[in-house]
């Protein structure tokens, strides 16, 4: 029997999502991209943009149709605000967090649906008490009801409170040479404009061995770039008040495992929050190998008021003196951003600040975002008062300061050759596409499938403002 | 509220709501660190819910408690070697009584902005030398006009660490007139109210 899943969002999503795989597959489920075909119909979503909840609405409309003429099972999970959660379960069977991914198995036996899961031998002394779903008006389930059974149905107001068992479901992992590793969730920052606070909960750090040891096996079987994740992954330990080593300490094991194998890989984070970025944390990725000399830096906005309002809780300085430190200690280190442009009440001047910082920190990359409002976050009880027009204008004239200075950056290039990893075929056809440590997107002439996934050796030859092309120079013999 | 062993940070906030329901707001706390109980304070918003649904609360009711949460404190070593401006308006007061309550012998001037003299709060906390009421809508304040007003006629030293607490249209206001005054933006410190 199939299953069809639909994830939305971040790449925190995008993790969850592989998690949420390996269970269907162990229940016996394997992937469709055909939902007519699937007896189980997911989506992971996302409450922090409007445009991925209303395509949650969309889908589950459809697809509670074509329960009029099969038997199938719907659910949602994910990054979901509370009223959204209240909606949901109107319209889906099962409603549940991801922390409670691991009972996923137990809920679609419970629910009574003829699967390969539904036929498998109850064994666990949960399933054995008597216990009839408390199904809503309209069918749905809360699952929270199966693990608590008496409370009332309610969804959590900390989302992320048991993340940890969460963790410990092995990810089926998309590609077969990069991945990610949740090392975090949630968040505790309260930006003004984000609503991911109230859809993931407080920041819980994942322990640090856990860490180690899924990296370990990842670049055992030659994965080739690791990314880990998390809303502040450099708020890591924090929240464990001394019981767990920081961020920098995290990264210094991993470069010394980096150091102690044979085996080349690239380590990346993100989102790091210029708040708990410390100069500890850029002089350890300076001095290992493996941790990649790329950092995204989000800055969200130039100007000191705006950050305020943004609740960014750090000014100007004290993000020029981080990326001064980067410059200083990681000259070749590539910088990413991101940035909202006409978020609530932001005057020209204002606006012009942010332009300046772009024009200071010479970006390789920013990802740059017209403000809208999401509902949840704090800023959605403003008005959004800047027109359409005014932020598609702004929003252009910072891509034209992007790629004038990512140009700059990448002519510099031309000439030299660097290390790349495959990453699939280019649009250009007869050509393969990869990046290059610093994550700059790099294509080259050739058909050789079989270097996908592989680290080759690439001489520039040209560059445009957001990306190069180079030559095959050399094809390293791997390990694997 | 009962404590219940609840640790805070002067200046931290927390998410409140009924016990059971799904919805909370931020709020600061009130009390001192080393008091026994727990006071957040609460404005009713006209068309608000939680604020709403809090005051119909009565004894022994169960609150949904998250936190405490935030970064508006103040560095342990600079607490009694430090000189400091808070400016408050409405109920952004909350973290200022907080701090006064938890640090006894800081070296603070407050200025609260409220449009009448009897919305100010507790100004009994306070050393009536530190705290300036500004009221805009009446003269039975300290000051009768805005914050901004006050701080235009009394400007402060560079060397002064600034907390602001309260809308955004103040925190803006307040923060280029600092600016104007030689204090570095790394001194200065909003918590911004919705």
């Amino acid at each position: 029997m199939k299953y069809h899943l639909i994830s939305l969002g971040c790449q925190m999503n995008l993790s969850d999502t592989e998690r949420v795989k390996t269970v269907l597959h162990e229940l016996g489920f394997s992937p469709t991209e055909n939902e007519n075909e699937a007896s189980i119909l997911g989506v992971i979503a996302c409450s922090v943009r409007q445009k991925a909840i209303d395509k949650v609405y969309s889908r589950i409309a459809k697809w509670n149709k074509l329960k009029n003429r099969k038997n199938l099972i719907t659910f949602v999970s994910g990054c979901i605000l509370p009223s959204d959660n209240e909606r949901f379960l109107k319209l889906f069977d099962l409603v549940f967090p991801m922390s409670e991914l691991p009972q996923l198995p137990e809920m679609i036996r419970q629910y009574g649906v003829v699967s390969p899961a539904g036929l498998l031998q109850n064994d666990d002394s949960l399933h054995k008490e008597a216990y009839t779903p408390a199904k809503k008006e309209n069918g749905s389930v809360l699952f929270q009801d199966f693990v608590t059974f008496q409370k009332p149905s309610q969804p959590k107001l900390n989302p992320g409170k048991d993340i940890d068992q969460f963790w410990h479901v092995e990810p089926t992992y998309t590609s077969d040479f990069e991945a990610f590793i949740p090392i975090q969730n949630g968040c505790d920052k309260f930006c003004s404009f984000c609503a991911v606070p109230y859809t993931r909960g407080r920041e819980v750090s994942r322990p640090s061995h856990e860490i180690i040891e899924e990296l370990k096996v990842l670049v055992e079987k030659g994965y080739k770039t690791i990314t880990l994740l998390g809303q502040n992954v450099n708020s890591y330990g924090l929240d464990k008040k001394g019981d767990e080593i920081g961020f920098a300490e995290l990264l210094r094991q991993i470069g010394e495992f980096g150091n102690s194998t044979q085996q080349e890989f690239w380590v990346y984070f993100t989102s790091p929050h210029p708040r708990d970025m410390t100069d500890e944390v850029i002089e350890v990725i300076s001095q290992y190998k493996c941790l990649g000399k790329q950092i995204h830096l989000p800055v969200q906005s130039g100007d000191d008021k705006v950050l305020m309002r943004m609740n960014r809780k750090h000014a100007m300085d004290k993000y020029r003196h981080i990326v001064q430190t980067i410059r200083k200690l990681i000259p070749e280190a590539t910088l990413f951003t991101d940035i909202i442009v006409g978020f609530t009440g932001e005057t020209e001047e204002q606006f012009e600040n942010t332009r300046l910082a772009m024009e200071e920190f010479k970006y390789n990359m920013a990802y740059i975002a017209q403000y809208s409002v999401r509902p949840g976050a704090a800023s959605s009880r403003w008005e959004d008062d800047i027109p359409q027009e005014v932020k598609k204008e702004r929003l252009h004239k910072l891509t034209q300061e992007l790629m004038k200075h990512s140009l700059q950056y990448n002519k510099a290039l031309v000439g030299k050759t660097v290390r790349v990893i495959v990453r699939g075929r280019d649009r250009k056809e007869g050509f393969l596409s990869g990046h290059t440590e610093g994550k700059l997107v790099i294509r080259f002439a050739s058909d050789d499938q079989s270097l996908i996934g592989q680290f080759v050796d690439l001489k520039i030859n040209s560059a445009s403002p957001l990306s190069l092309e180079g030559k095959l120079v050399h094809v390293e013999a791997t390990a694997d | 509220m009962s404590r219940r062993g609840l640790g805070f940070r002067a200046g931290q906030h927390i998410l409140l709501g009924k016990a059971g329901s799904i919805h909370n707001r931020e709020y600061s706390v009130y009390s001192g660190e080393q008091e026994d109980f727990f006071e957040v304070l609460i404005k009713e918003v006209d068309e608000g819910l939680v604020s709403k649904q809090l005051k119909k609360s009565k004894a022994g009711d169960l609150m949904q408690i998250e936190g405490p949460l935030g970064f508006f404190t103040i560095e342990p070593e600079l607490i009694e070697k430090g000189k400091f401006l808070f400016v408050a308006t409405g109920t952004g007061i909350a973290p200022f009584h907080s701090f006064v309550k938890s640090y006894p012998s800081i070296d603070y001037t407050l200025l609260h902005g409220v449009r009448y003299a009897e919305e100010a709060y507790e100004k009994s906390s306070y050393n009536h030398d530190r705290h300036i009421l500004c009221t805009s809508g009446d003269n039975q304040g300290n000051f009768n006009g805005r914050v901004t007003a006050y701080l235009t006629k009394n400007p402060v030293s560079p060397d002064t660490h600034c907390y602001l607490c309260g809308n955004f249209q103040m925190i803006h206001e307040v923060f280029d007139l600092l600016e104007k005054q030689g204090v570095p933006p790394e001194n200065v410190h909003a918590e911004v109210y919705f």
